[in-house]
């Protein structure tokens, strides 16, 4: 994925990342967290802005920053760093709102090649997990990095 | 000299995986849950639907 990117940091374990999101209303430092769930090898990520002041993180604000595709592409970057580190883990995400796992869907159908070669990628629809397909709606998404 | 070596760290961290710096001050959060609400709707997921049935067979 050639697109530009944010600078990460990450604690040791690489389930945490932080960056910094610039643009017209200024710098918003992003917290990127993988989840352990209560399967082992299965993570959620998830990321939301942190409040400054209260340390707080909220997963639910448009920060508007005119900077979404870049965002994104900081994201996936972290999901490459974070399977380096777990080769075994399942990552799921979803959006906090229909609206932003769309965005989400979007992004994955406008890389889906270069995702594909690195990752098994699954949409979840009805209640099940499909090997993803352009064009379809889903409610979440797992993806697994190929063991070579 | 210090512009090479700025443009050499751009062009690697276009690669796939990227340059991460490691920052301790992020430690405090490894074991905290930031986003609950998210996680346990995917302990939820895992109960109802679990992992895919099947597995991509790679050559």
């Amino acid at each position: 994925m050639k697109l530009d990117r944010y600078e990460l940091k990450a604690e040791k374990s690489m389930t945490v990342f932080e960056f910094v999101s610039e643009g017209p209303k200024g710098a918003i430092q992003k917290l990127v967290q993988y989840g352990e769930t209560n399967l082992k090898d299965f993570y959620n990520l998830a990321f939301g802005d942190k409040d400054l002041a209260t340390g707080e993180i909220d997963d639910g604000i448009v920060s508007n920053n005119g900077d979404s595709e870049k965002i994104l592409a900081t994201v996936v970057a972290t999901v490459y760093a974070f399977t380096d580190k777990h080769p075994d883990a399942w990552v799921y995400a979803t959006g906090s709102t229909k609206s932003r796992t769309r965005l989400y869907r979007m992004g994955l159908t406008k890389y889906f090649e270069e995702i594909q070669e690195d990752f098994d990628l699954y949409g979840q629809r009805e209640g099940e997990w499909e090997f993803f397909e352009k064009g379809v709606e889903y409610q979440a998404f797992l993806a697994q990095r190929k063991n070579e | 000299m210090n512009k090479t070596l700025n443009m050499k760290v751009k062009e690697l961290n276009k690669s796939k995986l990227p340059i991460v710096r490691i920052d301790n001050s992020l430690e405090k959060y490894k074991d905290k849950t930031l986003f609950k609400d998210k996680l346990d709707k995917a302990n939820e997921m895992l109960k109802t639907t679990g992992l895919p049935k099947s597995k991509r067979q790679h050559s």
